[in-house]
């Protein structure tokens, strides 16, 4: 793994980020960051795509609202009482590709990291289940719609970072130089 | 194997949650990951003697303060420790390290540099993905000191999926092991041990905590006074997702008198205000799931 140490701004390189939105915020940050500021004494910072809170933070949250409100519009209750409901079925509910598909994709390729297969597993269920909800008229559709809206914002990010590619590229050498 | 053998591997300190963190960890995506540690904090709440260990310490550190604050208190600690651990299980499984800060830069090259020391720590934050950072990035060799887990499928475990690179000793076998331990660190070696609470039967020696009268291992003070070594504290705190910082405070030093008692004393002393500083502080990492004072969760 390749670690940067003593650049406290280095923790805005796009390679520390893995959604194409997220890696184009951090190259806006890490051109306006400034070399110096620095609140430790001594810094190492690895470069993985899973390594900003923010970012995956931000989308557990949206994922797990986006499923909750999913869950609360199939329930029989009023919308308050939906939602409550809603909230731990859909933490049982968000491990299904985990528990379920994990297992079978250990079984059929072996012990190991399986991130990459679940991870695309995970998120082609969620579109599948939000194409469902978009197009019905229940008022969990603008939910749907909302994160069809993210997803096409980040594909738009995906090719504005393609376009710069050249520049992150340089701008990440100058920084963990 | 005997039925209730089979059990005791669903127990909270059985094999089964070893192997199922492994399994999240090699399968569950970053991105989903802060709700299914969310979830996993919450339900591990069930878990009646830890949180009641938690709560009652909480009560000690914050007093005057209610229940019901120090049960949601109490999910902070478990959600900081899901954290912890799952970091831990990441560097052993995928080689990925956190973002690291270190204040007391200075103390801790100091000790980098020293021919031989103790590093005192206390169960906070990821002292165990600690150890293996210093034991690879550390020219010196780092010999860590723990209590081995209760369970011996985990124990098994554990030794199975273990990082290369760090030794690790049990406190279980105390004679044999501090003759051991004591030629490690004149060898020039860095003794890592958790010194803020007594596992098992060993020797103690006493301590005030938070006020109250408490005990601390003895075992890294007389380590340090026969090998003529200092002791460095060093805490391994969370400070978010997958960021830590390395607080290493002044050396310990424990000089020879005709009143050992009180050469223990002045050292157990000086351990202590910095282990309750930072324990004050930091609350919600201090993993000890046991009641550190008795008499208060009586």
């Amino acid at each position: 793994m390749n670690i940067v140490t003593d650049r406290p701004d280095a923790r805005w390189l796009p390679s520390r980020h893995r959604f194409a939105l997220a890696r184009l915020i951090a190259y806006a940050k890490l051109r306006g960051s400034r070399v110096g500021e620095k609140n430790a004494e001594h810094l190492i910072l690895p470069i993985d795509r899973d390594q900003t809170a923010a970012e995956m933070n931000g989308i557990a949250t949206w994922i797990f609202a986006t499923t909750v409100c999913y869950t609360a519009a199939m329930l029989p209750l009023i919308w308050p009482a939906a939602i409550v409901a809603a909230i731990p079925i859909a933490a049982i509910a968000l491990h299904f590709p985990m528990v379920v598909i994990g297992p079978i994709v250990r079984m059929l390729i072996g012990d190991g990291d399986h991130i990459k297969i679940i991870s695309v597993i995970t998120m082609s269920l969620l579109v599948i289940a939000s194409s469902y909800v978009a197009m019905s008229n229940s008022w969990s559709r603008y939910v749907a719609w909302f994160f069809f809206a993210v997803l096409i914002v980040n594909v738009a990010a995906a090719v504005v970072v393609w376009l710069l590619r050249g520049q992150i590229r340089a701008a990440e050498e100058r920084c963990a130089r | 194997m005997t039925r209730s053998a089979w059990w005791r591997r669903f127990s909270v300190r059985g094999v089964f949650w070893r192997q199922g963190l492994r399994f999240a960890i090699l399968n569950v995506p970053p991105w989903i990951e802060p709700m299914v540690m969310a979830f996993w904090s919450a339900f591990f709440l069930l878990w009646g003697p830890g949180r009641r260990g938690v709560m009652s310490n909480l009560k000690v550190i914050k007093p005057g303060s209610f229940s019901i604050v120090n049960f949601f208190r109490c999910y902070r600690v478990f959600w900081n420790y899901a954290w912890t651990i799952a970091d831990n299980v990441r560097f052993k499984e995928r080689r990925i390290i956190p973002d690291w800060e270190f204040a007391g830069w200075n103390h801790f090259q100091a000790m980098q540099a020293s021919n031989g020391a103790i590093l005192l720590t206390a169960h906070m934050g990821s002292y165990d993905l600690g150890a293996h950072l210093f034991s690879e990035t550390s020219t010196r060799r780092i010999v860590m000191v723990r209590a081995p887990e209760e369970d011996l499928e985990t124990r098994a475990f554990e030794e199975n999926h273990g990082a290369e690179g760090l030794r690790i000793e049990f406190n279980t076998r105390a004679t044999e092991l501090a003759f051991d331990l004591l030629d490690t660190v004149r060898e020039g070696a860095i003794v890592a041990i958790q010194g803020d609470r007594v596992m098992g039967s060993i020797s103690t020696l006493p301590a005030t905590f938070f006020g109250k009268p408490s005990n601390v291992p003895a075992g890294p003070f007389a380590l340090a006074m026969a090998a003529r070594v200092p002791i460095y504290p060093v805490f391994v705190v969370r400070m978010g997702r997958r960021r830590y910082r390395v607080i290493t405070s002044r050396p310990i030093e424990i000089t020879r008198s005709r009143d050992r008692d009180d050469d223990f004393a002045r050292a157990v002393a000086q351990w202590m205000t910095e282990l309750e500083d930072v324990v004050r502080g930091r609350w919600y990492q201090w993993f000890t799931f046991e009641p550190h004072w008795p008499e208060a969760a009586a």
